[in-house]
């Protein structure tokens, strides 16, 4: 009787899970005929301008609201790396290569209005980042960081196997998960309450602001924050040395429930999410625009 | 605004300032040891005496990972900054590619190594080092990651640890894979570092899997890619310890072919390569500075880490080798390589422990294949040994030794002479590999059988034959049972541009005990050409089970044909097409079971006729002929001077089938069978047969019937299939022959003998036409169509007529 009680709540339970699922509204090609393969595309938080790294290297910004693309920089590694501050502009690193083989870094700041741009940090050798924040943005450097106001609201990024959170002015530094190689793509819910990173080696870990491990949702790539119950994320496989498949993936950020957004066999990559958008580019690089509905 | 422009002004310049005055910081190096685990992806190498999945046997994300973290230490040591995607080889450190790229990207490295060995994935064994960078060979998208490679290259080739079959080569990933457009290498795709892929060597070269179990040859690829990050850097005279490292082989003792399949092994890698030798470092005053044993994994390397630039003597001994010293010279921050070729100690003469065959005086006689095996107590001299080695009577053959010259195998050219007493003479002038000869002559005898050649019993397609095109059959028949290992490359059909056909290897049929010859029956894939000349060529390799081989390579001329091709001139009598009106000929006394079925397997309609019949060769008689009548005769009449023709499927039994005709007589039939010849090919052909009936008689069909024909094929019975009976009525031109006249078809010609003198000689086609004629007793007809022709002979004033087929 107590198993068949189990049992019972076990399906019980289980119901809205099966019950839930994800509809694809749309998908368009971008910038079809406009721009050649684009790679590493970037949402700013409302979905109305794209970042996207052109087939020449070009860092490159897209206005959905009038259709003018803009070159940001002509630096080959930018759009690697490149984020929106929380003020609408870009922040991204250039790189140059020194007489001693070494490679100097240099923070930006691409202002979208003026359509300029700045050197924010110095050229220094070593690792340096730019870090989106709620208030504005920042580059993360070893010699001389960028912060672009007093208080750039909040913040996360990472370094090594550490996911750096500022809240309330206040870096905290957190290692929930144990990762030899390091964390990687850190970002945090549209409501701020949450940070979803990468750590190698165990999968998209989804921690609080005080660094309270709240779920694991599987060994993916690339995590986005759809809203704030869902993210996005690159499942691909590869046999060492290319890819064999590349899909995206609609995943709860509470671990419960995810599902195919596209087909392995797609190649989807590098997705990125703003304004109830998606946006990934295939790994010959085709742009798409992808929008769902997400049945609960 | 001006404020903000001045800022930017000024961070400029400091960028441009920090650019040109060329630091002193460390150089980061980020480091991949390519794949992870034990999962197929990780390239395992099954090599003896390792199985498929073990983990300690070879595995290119296992010595991947033993060179990344060699490299790490000895970048360390150097004064690099260093970062490493994995430390362990397991799934889970097996990061995807994305993943491990983002990871170079935010450590800041300046450079990137993705640390890994190649395979061709062919057949073929090769050995080189490559590297790729991102984008087309000579026009990276990384600036500089060329200058990377070309800076590594040659420390990787310059090692003398392994054996390389090529120079190194260096490409950019879209250029050597242009089929994968401008996606490139995943590790390669984004990465912001200067990023190199290295290939080191090909572990598909059994050799070289061997050595990469080695953490010593492991660590020296380490070694030798930081002298390339100490290239690219300037940094090469940073670093002031070198390393000693080489390869122990014996001097002459081959390397043991132990792995399932036979492997290639290039130039040194044939030698030996000798387990726990004690090999030691000597300084100046022969100070033992380090130590080190060759480990036992069929490789032979050591190596000497960190050593003081200076002179140097290495020492290596083991207790089966005479020890060996040699000095090196050991410079700042570069590899000094010494390779040693160890002596064997040999202490008691050489002698013959065993030898084969073993024959005694009364014993059976050996077979005429066999190979004179003699087997020493130690490695012998091959020059020595085999001048020592004499055959009474002589026999030219070949030499061959195994198991490092401790096994002498000779192997006549063709076979020992039939019934013959051979006798083996070793001199004792043959030397083991010290120098040492023999005490005394060693002498043996063997007696030979009297059979010394395989047999051909009979071959499918025969010289000349005319073959049917669809997929046809080649069979070869011998008197003993084939040995089937690699038959079919053996048995080889060429088209008359030299083009090999393929064997439909899945149909292939071999011999089995218990068969009464040996045989070989296999389809080509595809169909040959109507009209095309073919060769088949059975090579005289093809040997029984004993070795016995056949006497040379045969060479077997035909021609493919179209069997159910239009016969002009010719009518249908019975198209086969259904079982209906045919009956299995009984016996009365003994079942039979023999049976007509109809087969899609045809050249017209929709059917043919499928005859399976069963011999019983407990009943004398009825047991070796099976046959079926037509319940009712078709109305079409056969006559003296008419011809028959019918599309008959063989099987190469060599059976003979008959067309049986009948006459009613008092209330009998009186039957005439009209034999269409043996069986002697498989698949489709059209027989065609001039009917020598009485004449002023008419004949209607009766049946049909096959007969046992050849001592060995054919005795269980076999199967037929008919298609279209064909009836050509007489040209009206009939035979009249005259005594002692008498025609011959002698190759190219006919050929007319008489008593008396022959005028001349036509020829005379179905139709009454004259096809060829000549003065004389001779008309060459090598230029006429096949088929059946009238022969008219001028003889002695008369006219004489006589059929022949062509």
């Amino acid at each position: 009787m107590k198993k068949l009680f189990l049992f019972m709540l076990a399906v019980a339970l289980a119901l809205p899970a099966m019950a839930q699922e994800v509809e694809v509204v749309s998908k368009q090609r971008l910038l079809e005929g406009v721009e050649g393969p684009a790679y590493y595309p970037v949402l700013n938080p409302t979905g109305d301008r794209l970042l996207f790294s052109a087939e020449d290297g070009a860092l490159k910004l897209h206005d959905f609201a009038d259709g003018v693309t803009t070159v940001v920089t002509r630096d080959y590694v930018a759009g690697n790396d490149a984020c929106f501050g929380g003020d609408n502009k870009v922040y991204f690193v250039t790189q140059q290569m020194g007489e001693d083989h070494l490679i100097y870094r240099t923070g930006q700041c691409f202002d979208v209005l003026t359509r300029q741009a700045a050197v924010v940090t110095p050229s220094q050798h070593g690792a340096v980042h730019a870090v989106p924040a709620t208030r504005g943005g920042a580059l993360r450097a070893p010699q001389q960081n960028y912060d672009s106001s007093a208080n750039i609201g909040e913040a996360v990024w990472t370094e090594e196997s550490r996911v750096h959170v500022i809240v309330d002015g206040k870096e905290r530094v957190f290692s929930p998960v144990d990762s030899w190689a390091g964390y990687l793509w850190a970002s945090l819910s549209p409501d701020g309450k949450r940070v979803a990173f990468f750590a190698a080696g165990k999968g998209i870990v989804i921690i609080d602001l005080r660094g309270q491990m709240l779920a694991m949702l599987g060994n993916y790539e690339m995590p986005c924050w759809y809203n704030n119950d869902y993210l996005v994320a690159q499942n691909a496989k590869d046999d060492g040395h290319q890819f064999t498949s590349s899909q995206l993936l609609l995943l709860k950020a509470d671990g419960t429930w995810q599902a195919e957004l596209t087909k392995p066999v797609s190649m989807a990559m590098h997705p990125t999410c703003g304004g109830g958008k998606i946006v990934y580019s295939t790994i010959d690089g085709l742009l798409y625009e992808m929008k769902i509905n997400i049945h609960e | 605004m001006k404020k903000n422009l001045f800022k930017s002004m000024i961070l400029a310049l400091m960028a441009v300032f920090a650019v040109n005055m060329a630091s002193a910081q460390q150089p980061h190096v980020y480091i991949n040891p390519g794949h992870g685990g034990y999962d197929s992806d990780d390239r395992n190498m099954v090599i003896y005496p390792f199985v498929q999945g073990d983990s300690a046997g070879s595995w290119e994300s296992k010595s991947n990972l033993r060179k990344g973290l060699a490299l790490r230490e000895i970048l360390q040591k150097k004064g690099y900054k260093t970062s490493i995607s994995r430390v362990t080889n397991t799934t889970a450190d097996d990061l995807a590619l994305s993943t491990i790229v983002a990871l170079c990207n935010q450590s800041g490295a300046d450079v990137f190594y993705s640390v890994h060995s190649n395979a061709t994935g062919t057949s073929a064994r090769t050995n080189f080092p490559m590297v790729f960078y991102r984008g087309y060979t000579g026009s990276p998208q990384i600036a500089n990651a060329d200058v990377l490679a070309a800076d590594l290259e040659p420390y990787l080739y310059a090692s003398q640890n392994t054996v390389w079959t090529h120079n190194y080569q260096i490409w950019g990933d879209w250029s050597f894979r242009p089929e994968w457009g401008t996606q490139g290498y995943g590790v390669l795709r984004g990465n912001r570092a200067v990023a190199n892929l290295s290939e080191g060597s090909f572990h598909d070269y059994i050799p070289e899997a061997y050595r990469l179990l080695s953490f010593y040859y492991c660590w020296m690829e380490g070694w030798n890619i930081s002298l390339g990050a100490d290239k690219y850097f300037g940094r090469l005279n940073n670093y002031n310890l070198g390393v000693v490292t080489g390869n122990v082989r014996d001097d002459r003792i081959k390397r043991l072919q132990e792995c399932a399949q036979p492997f290639l092994v290039y130039g040194d890698d044939n030698l030996m390569p000798i387990h726990n030798a004690t090999v030691r470092l000597l300084d100046a005053a022969g100070n033992e500075v380090q130590q080190c044993v060759t480990d036992t994994l069929r490789n032979g390397i050591y190596v000497f880490k960190y050593v003081t630039p200076g002179t140097y003597t290495v020492e290596v001994s083991t207790p089966k080798h005479f020890t060996q010293t040699k000095t090196v010279t050991v410079t700042a921050n570069a590899p000094t390589y010494q390779n040693f070729y160890l002596k064997r100690v040999r202490d008691t003469p050489p002698e013959v422990l065993e030898y084969s065959p073993v024959w005694n005086e009364g014993d059976p006689a050996v077979k005429c294949s066999t190979p004179i095996v003699l087997t020493f107590n130690w490695d012998m001299d091959s020059v020595t040994t085999c001048g020592a080695f004499t055959l009474d009577p002589p026999v030219e053959g070949n030499f061959k030794w195994e198991d490092s010259y401790h096994r002498l195998v000779f192997t006549p050219v063709d076979a020992f002479d039939v019934s013959t007493l051979y006798t083996m003479t070793l001199k004792k002038s043959a030397e083991h590999g010290g120098g040492t000869p023999m005490v005394e002559d060693f002498t043996m005898q063997f007696l030979t059988q009297p059979r010394n050649h395989l047999a051909e019993l009979a071959v499918f397609p025969y010289e000349g034959a005319q073959v049917h095109y669809k997929t046809p059959t080649v069979e070869l028949r011998v008197d003993s049972l084939l040995d089937s290992y690699n038959l079919f490359q053996r048995l080889r059909v060429l088209d008359n541009e030299g083009n090999e056909l393929d064997w439909n290897k899945r149909s292939i049929k071999y011999n089995k005990r218990g068969d009464a010859y040996g045989f070989v029956r296999i389809p080509l894939v595809k169909d040959i050409e109507v009209g095309k000349d073919y060769r088949l060529i059975l090579d005289v390799d093809i040997a029984d089970t004993a070795g016995i081989h056949l006497p040379a390579t045969r060479i077997i001329n035909f021609t493919g044909v179209d069997a159910g091709a239009d016969k002009p001139g010719m009518e249908v009598v019975e198209g086969f097409e259904s079982t209906d009106g045919f009956s299995v000929m009984e016996n009365p006394t003994y079942y039979t079971e023999s049976k007509i079925t109809a087969s899609t397997d045809r050249l017209f309609g929709n059917k043919s006729l499928q005859f399976a019949y069963v011999y019983n060769f407990d009943i004398e008689y009825y047991g070796r002929s099976q046959g079926f009548i037509f319940d009712e005769a078709p109305a079409v009449k056969f006559s003296r001077g008419d011809t028959l023709g019918i599309h008959v499927w063989g099987d190469m039994s060599y059976n003979i089938p008959s067309v049986i005709l009948s006459i009613p007589c008092d209330g009998y039939s009186y039957v005439w069978p009209i034999e269409l010849g043996e069986i002697n090919f498989h698949g489709w052909r059209y027989l065609e047969i001039p009917l020598d009936l009485p004449a002023d008689s008419t004949f209607q069909l009766y049946g049909f019937s096959i007969r046992h024909n050849h001592p060995l094929m054919g005795k269980s019975g076999g199967t037929i299939k008919l298609d279209n009976l064909l009836k050509k009525a007489s040209s009206g031109i009939d035979e009249t022959r005259l005594a002692d006249m008498k025609v011959n078809v002698a190759g190219d010609y006919i050929v007319v003998s008489a008593d008396t003198w022959v005028q001349g000689v036509e020829l005379i086609d179905v139709n009454g036409r004259t096809v060829k004629a000549a003065g004389g007793n001779c008309l060459n007809v090598a230029d006429v169509d096949h088929g059946i022709y009238i022969v008219r002979v001028h003889i002695n004033g008369q006219t004489a007529t006589h059929k022949v087929r062509l």
